[in-house]
């Protein structure tokens, strides 16, 4: 059995997010493991050890402040966690959360990058590189610019990095995955998703069976087929 | 002078247009605003200016605030086009104004409004009367989030403006926690269709504004729509005027014990009946005129566009892209048809105002309500084909029930193959193209 914690589930699910719960669902299924999700929020008592995988979502900038005040009182099992090398999966503007601070707001101090408000917000299809996969796809709807200097999730193929100068987008130590990219990126790119699966399945002394056929598959090549390769 | 001279460009403009059979609702005024963009400021308005908005359900609430006016004799000129952004209300303003005292020609206006376009169109003391249907994940590319749109209104209107807002959102009742005006709130009492828990994690404004715990919730009608209270009662829904016994097979809802007519057996049209209810009564109509012009001069239900297809009748359900509400309203009213059913969805661009073909909002509609019992197919058909196709699996839906449509000139054939009535639920680029096929269908 796979735990998984959709972490400020009411709070930070603006953009389709739970369509990468589903994803997990999906995806764990197709291996054939049960996987149990807790949805857990403000005023929850969060036992973070026990999960296999954590995620957390974009929120309007209301609820992004509402869940920074909450989860600093996790701040030091959130960091255990991803020392353990834990899945801690983290897509648009929750990320932050991780940083240094947002704009004069202290955050978990977590990491060492920091986010500042850009003086326009932000939108863009983005194609991202991660190791020698094919491309990621994503959708960028930012508020913030970061500035990062070390542990980067993708290089940038096109549409923004952390900043306007960086060619490089995310954080990633261990198995801490930090994007701003929004959506249902892991139904999105099944190629990324599949390689998270097979480690945590593998970890977990599962079989893992590999399946290129699926229709997640099918419409990521469609997508690319659409938007990157003309 | 200058005024009156753009006021006659503006019809003259609109004339010829008319001549070669274009509509004309925005050109006339993209050319006279280049030379007056504060041409609106010089117009003297009738004693109603009423605004509505709201992510959905600012069209049906608007044609039948205008239709319960005109029923009691009132003059009113209001954006029966649709066209809701700057330059069509300008147009329409113009077209219908006095070049000479620069008057308008009419008891009331009414302007079903985007809430980005507001500002942009009026001074913040010209809407006296303002309608809020709800605020919605709509648009994200656009709109950035709800919060933003909240803020877009307020920032648009002055304490002059009355406030007519639907309390069972509680993302529309914050505003009177920062409008200094007046302000007259309707809501939904418990009805059997209502829900214990949402349908899915997607709500908004979850939380209390004030005290920011979590709030809890008696009942939802849907989305984040429904009964609710701060448990530290620093916030709560507060209706003045409730519609209760909601007899959606017969058509009926009790306000004031008085029951009314509604023209459409779906849920949304309680809101928009009970949204033109309340803002009638807030300018004075009684209860015998309202009864008159619900009950016995109905406005009938704009029909969706059905279609003859060999023997089977097709209803085109129009569902706005980017928009959870109006898909989920799309899956309601497909739910309700008790009888065999095939549906169409899909689309080959996200939006006509931008080119951003983020598909996040997939997940952010409730397909897993879609109830299979009596559906034989669902087709998918588009650019997106797949991403749609994808996203209803993620819904649980079968995958023998679904229909990838590799080119849309095999529609036809395809849904030979299929049975019963035909839903389509597809946005702007898909409706002209399967009307197309349908009309072809007719004709056959």
């Amino acid at each position: 059995m796979i735990k998984v914690l959709h972490m400020y589930y009411d709070l930070l699910n603006l953009y389709g997010e739970q369509g990468n719960i589903l994803a997990l669902k999906t995806f764990f299924k197709n291996q054939n493991i049960d996987i149990e999700i807790d949805n857990l929020s403000i005023g929850d008592d969060i036992k973070i050890k026990d999960y296999d995988i954590i995620y957390l979502g974009s929120g309007s900038d209301e609820n992004l402040f509402l869940a920074l005040e909450d989860i600093k009182k996790y701040k030091k099992e959130l960091k255990k966690y991803i020392e353990d090398d834990k899945y801690l999966i983290s897509t648009g503007n929750s990320f932050l959360l991780f940083g240094k601070s947002i704009d004069d707001h202290e955050a978990l101090n977590i990491f060492d990058y920091y986010a500042k408000t850009n003086s326009e917000r932000l939108r863009c299809h983005s194609f991202m590189q991660y190791k020698d996969l094919s491309p990621i796809i994503g959708f960028q709807n930012r508020k913030y610019v970061i500035q990062n200097e070390s542990n980067h999730l993708f290089k940038v193929i096109s549409g923004y990095g952390d900043n306007l100068k960086s060619e490089y987008e995310g954080v990633k130590y261990n198995n801490f995955y930090g994007t701003y990219l929004i959506g249902p990126l892991l139904i999105r790119n099944p190629h990324f998703t599949d390689l998270l699966i097979a480690d945590i399945t593998l970890k977990n002394n599962y079989k893992y069976h590999a399946d290129l056929n699926t229709n997640e598959y099918k419409a990521y090549y469609e997508y690319l087929k659409n938007f990157y390769e003309k | 002078m200058k005024t009156t001279f753009l006021i006659l460009l503006n019809k003259i403009i609109t004339f010829i247009c008319r001549i070669f059979g274009k509509q004309a609702s925005v050109f006339p005024a993209s050319i006279v605003r280049k030379m007056d963009n504060d041409i609106l400021t010089k117009i003297t308005y009738p004693k109603y200016v009423i605004g509505v908005t709201g992510s959905s359900g600012k069209g049906s609430t608007t044609s039948l605030i205008a239709h319960i006016l005109t029923t009691k004799g009132l003059n009113v000129v209001w954006n029966n086009t649709g066209s809701n952004v700057v330059n069509g209300t300008t147009t329409l303003i113009l077209n219908n104004t006095n070049p000479f005292n620069h008057k308008m020609k009419c008891d009331c206006l009414l302007l079903e409004m985007d809430e980005s376009y507001i500002k942009q169109t009026f001074r913040k003391s010209t809407l006296t009367h303002l309608v809020i249907t709800n605020i919605t994940r709509d648009q994200p590319a656009r709109n950035g989030e709800p919060e933003l749109i909240l803020n877009k209104i307020l920032n648009s209107i002055d304490s002059t403006t009355h406030l007519i807002l639907n309390a069972d959102d509680p993302f529309v009742n914050r505003f009177k926690l920062f409008h200094q005006g007046e302000i007259t709130t309707y809501g939904i009492d418990k009805t059997k269709y209502s829900l214990k828990k949402p349908l899915s994690n997607n709500v908004d404004a979850a939380y209390c504004p004030i005290c920011h715990s979590k709030l809890k919730y008696a009942y939802y009608h849907y989305g984040h729509l429904g009964s609710y209270t701060c448990p530290n009662k620093d916030f709560a829904r507060k209706v003045d005027y409730l519609a209760t016994n909601v007899d959606l097979e017969n058509q009926k809802i009790d306000i004031n014990n008085e029951t009314y007519n509604l023209n459409k057996d779906v849920f949304f049209a309680v809101y928009y009946t009970l949204a033109a209810y309340t803002l009638c009564k807030v300018i004075g109509l009684t209860d015998e005129e309202l009864k008159y012009a619900l009950n016995e001069k109905m406005l009938e239900s704009k029909r969706l566009k059905t279609y003859n297809f060999n023997n089977r009748e097709v209803e085109m359900i129009e569902s706005k892209n980017e928009n959870n509400l109006s898909y989920l309203q799309s899956l309601n009213y497909i739910n309700n048809y008790p009888n065999k059913k095939t549906i169409i969805i899909g689309f080959d661009n996200v939006s006509r105002r931008y080119k951003y073909n983020d598909i996040s909002w997939l997940y952010d509609v409730d397909f897993e309500c879609l109830d299979l019992t009596n559906i034989d197919k669902i087709l998918c058909i588009g650019r997106f084909r797949y991403d749609v196709y994808a996203r209803l699996i993620n819904a649980g839906i079968p995958e023998d029930k679904l229909i990838l449509v590799p080119d849309k000139n095999e529609i036809k054939n395809i849904l030979n193959t299929t049975e019963g009535t035909i839903f389509t639920m597809v946005c702007f680029d898909m409706t002209a193209i399967l009307k197309k096929i349908f009309m072809e269908g007719q004709n056959d």
